[in-house]
């Protein structure tokens, strides 16, 4: 990788250690191998949001041409979250895009998705599916996005409901993870999901 | 060229043998006259003003008293001593037979500004000027400013004050004076007009001008590169509200891979240019030399885009096969254009497709031809940089930009594209603009 963005991703991850979002165990930064290309991020679900007491792994891809264009940041840990597909953890964030500067850091990056999980934009959604949840339905999205938050980011609120549903389609053949995603799609609807599972 | 080195070295080595006894340290000047008389004198650096004059006068009919020597839009005062004023070798002195003796000036020459920050004598030994100097060093070098008569652009001109900041300098009409130069100003206000040499070569005469570069500064105030966070004693200063600063191999590496992208913008005013990287508003880089300091090929890559992107705006289209891009100007009447200085392609204008009579085909059927449609001209095809393997990744991960074409590569992110060249905002699904209803009705694939 070309200098500068190694000396500045370097300067960034001291300034994440050192950061007092680091000493309140809310964001972390860990070096994957030893070039500073890939990068592993760690978020805390912010308090008093459906994702409160989870860990939420990050990829983080330096590009060559890093700090003037973003970084690429993917969500590893299965999140439930408008704009964060629930399929492959894409993030839509506008700072991620073209509303990126050259003055912004890892850290900015990810103080950034902090405040997205704790106010999502449901206008300008990554997942359809879950926008419209969210919209329309906001404590099913809620107690989905808590589930989620139990199972794939050890968050405590277990819902033995959802689990029971889930375990109904496990039964039927189907595997967890896609039983999972089709009942949060069709609003834990156990009828409707199997029809969509089985059609 | 080889002539005047000749002749330079001639009367500088007869001037040595002339005075040789009394200077020790000669230095070459040549001391011009308002009927445009050139006498090269040999001075010591260690001489006062008055010296210069006394040792001048006789050879131009003049008592010492009668005369006034003008530098760099001074009146140099009798007691000052040339070494004062860092005369390169072979700059030229503007003498002039004075009319008003009584006029008291309090001369001083300036050789630091900043952009709207207050002159400031404790910084003048450390601040240059940064010029692209073309000929012949042809490279980013360090300059000094020098002054003339806006009308009749004499340099027998002396200022009424200081220039201040850059402003003063870069914009015409903003600092007076009189011009020495009989009937110029004829009682009228003179203006004058700053102007840049390279000083890193023996000067060509009065006309070997140089583009200053004024947005390269020497880094005073110890601020740290936005980008690499080094401090470095050279940076560039981006024209915005706060002043933002890379150092140079960071301003290099920013324009490149914008250039790459072709993330550049195109003002009507300036040119091609690039805003300030921390993305402030109204921030443009306003004197497009300044991507002279890149490399030569980068800068030719930047020369080639900005002509394309001028053809763009004026209408033309960009030939749409991948690695070309070429900007070609259309006819109005005709829907076929010719890849003429790039690849040869043939298409038609308006769907940018492979040349075709009648119709243009919907967007379905020409996204099948677009995968299928590689093989234009076997010659071609060897010729241009796409492997088997990329053509099979374009299949896969990229489509064209609705509005312009450029292949996009999504990289697993939104459906909501951005052209990175025409910055149209698309969908990745429905290949039209980004809508709401995009938003709503997608599925996740
Ligand atoms: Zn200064
Ligand atoms: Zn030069
Ligand atoms: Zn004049
Ligand atoms: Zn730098
Ligand atoms: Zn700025
Ligand atoms: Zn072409
Ligand atoms: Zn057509
Ligand atoms: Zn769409």
């Amino acid at each position: 990788m070309n200098n500068i963005a190694t000396q500045r991703i370097k300067r960034e991850f001291k300034e994440v250690i050192k950061s007092e979002e680091l000493a309140k165990c809310s964001i972390k930064v860990d070096l994957i191998g030893d070039s500073y290309t890939e990068l592993k991020g760690e978020i805390a679900g912010p308090p008093d949001t459906p994702y409160e007491g989870g860990t939420f792994f990050l990829e983080i891809k330096v590009p060559e041409t890093y700090p003037f264009n973003p970084p690429k940041v993917r969500f590893m840990t299965k999140i439930w979250h408008p704009n964060i597909s629930s399929v492959t953890g894409a993030i839509c964030l506008d700072i991620l895009k073209d509303q990126w500067a050259a003055a912004m850091t890892l850290r900015t990056v990810l103080l950034s998705l902090q405040a997205l999980m704790a106010a999502a934009e449901p206008d300008d959604p990554q997942d359809a599916v879950v926008a419209k949840q969210y919209k329309e339905y906001p404590e099913i999205f809620a107690k989905t996005a808590s589930h989620w938050t139990n199972v794939y980011a050890g968050g405590p609120n277990k819902n033995s409901d959802f689990d029971t549903k889930i375990q109904r389609l496990i039964d039927m053949g189907i595997e967890c993870d896609q039983a999972r995603g089709a009942l949060s799609t069709y609003n834990w609807d156990l009828e409707r999901a199997t029809e969509q599972l089985f059609s | 060229m080889y002539m005047l080195d000749c002749l330079l070295n001639f009367i500088r080595r007869v001037l040595d043998t002339i005075f040789s006894r009394r200077i020790t340290n000669s230095l070459l000047i040549f001391v011009k006259t308002n009927t445009g008389t050139v006498v090269p004198v040999g001075l010591d650096p260690k001489w006062e003003v008055r010296d210069v004059k006394e040792f001048v006068a006789p050879k131009l009919g003049m008592t010492p008293e009668e005369l006034m020597i003008i530098f760099a839009g001074k009146e140099l005062q009798d007691s000052e001593l040339l070494e004062e004023y860092n005369l390169a070798e072979q700059t030229v002195l503007h003498a002039v037979k004075s009319r008003r003796r009584s006029f008291k000036r309090k001369p001083r020459v300036s050789t630091c500004i900043e952009e709207d920050e207050e002159f400031d004598d404790t910084k003048r030994a450390a601040v240059n000027f940064y010029v692209y100097c073309t000929s012949p060093c042809a490279n980013t070098t360090v300059g000094k400013i020098r002054v003339r008569c806006f009308k009749c652009k004499s340099g027998a001109f002396t200022v009424d004050s200081d220039p201040k900041n850059w402003n003063d300098v870069l914009k015409p009409k903003r600092i007076t004076g009189h011009c020495e130069i009989s009937q110029c100003t004829d009682g009228e206000v003179g203006w004058s007009e700053f102007y840049f040499k390279c000083s890193e070569h023996v000067t060509k005469g009065e006309n070997d001008e140089a583009v200053a570069l004024h947005l390269i500064r020497n880094n005073l105030h110890d601020i740290q590169c936005l980008a690499c966070t080094d401090v470095r004693s050279k940076v560039f200063v981006y024209p915005c509200d706060d002043g933002h600063v890379t150092c140079l191999e960071c301003f290099c590496e920013y324009a490149v891979s914008r250039l790459r992208e072709r993330r550049f913008v195109f003002d009507n005013d300036i040119g091609y240019t690039l805003p300030c990287p921390a993305g402030c508003p109204n921030s443009l880089i306003n004197q497009p030399y300044h991507f002279k300091v890149l490399s030569k090929d980068h800068f030719e890559m930047y020369e080639r885009f900005a002509t394309e992107e001028y053809v763009l705006k004026n209408g033309g289209v960009l030939c749409p096969q991948p690695n070309c891009g070429a900007g070609i100007l259309v006819d109005d009447d005709c829907d076929k254009v010719s890849c003429i200085n790039g690849c040869g392609y043939v298409f038609c204008k308006k769907c940018l497709q492979g040349y075709h009579i009648g119709e243009c085909l919907p967007k379905e059927e020409q996204l099948i031809i677009d995968i299928t449609g590689y093989s234009v001209d076997p010659k071609l095809v060897s010729q241009s940089k796409w492997d088997d393997a990329s053509k099979v990744k374009i299949k896969v991960s990229t489509k064209p930009c609705p509005k312009c074409r450029t292949a996009t590569e999504r990289d697993g992110g939104c459906m909501h594209m951005v052209c990175t060249r025409c910055s149209f905002p698309w969908c990745w699904l429905c290949q039209t603009e980004w809508t709401r209803e995009c938003m709503g009705s997608h599925w996740f694939s």
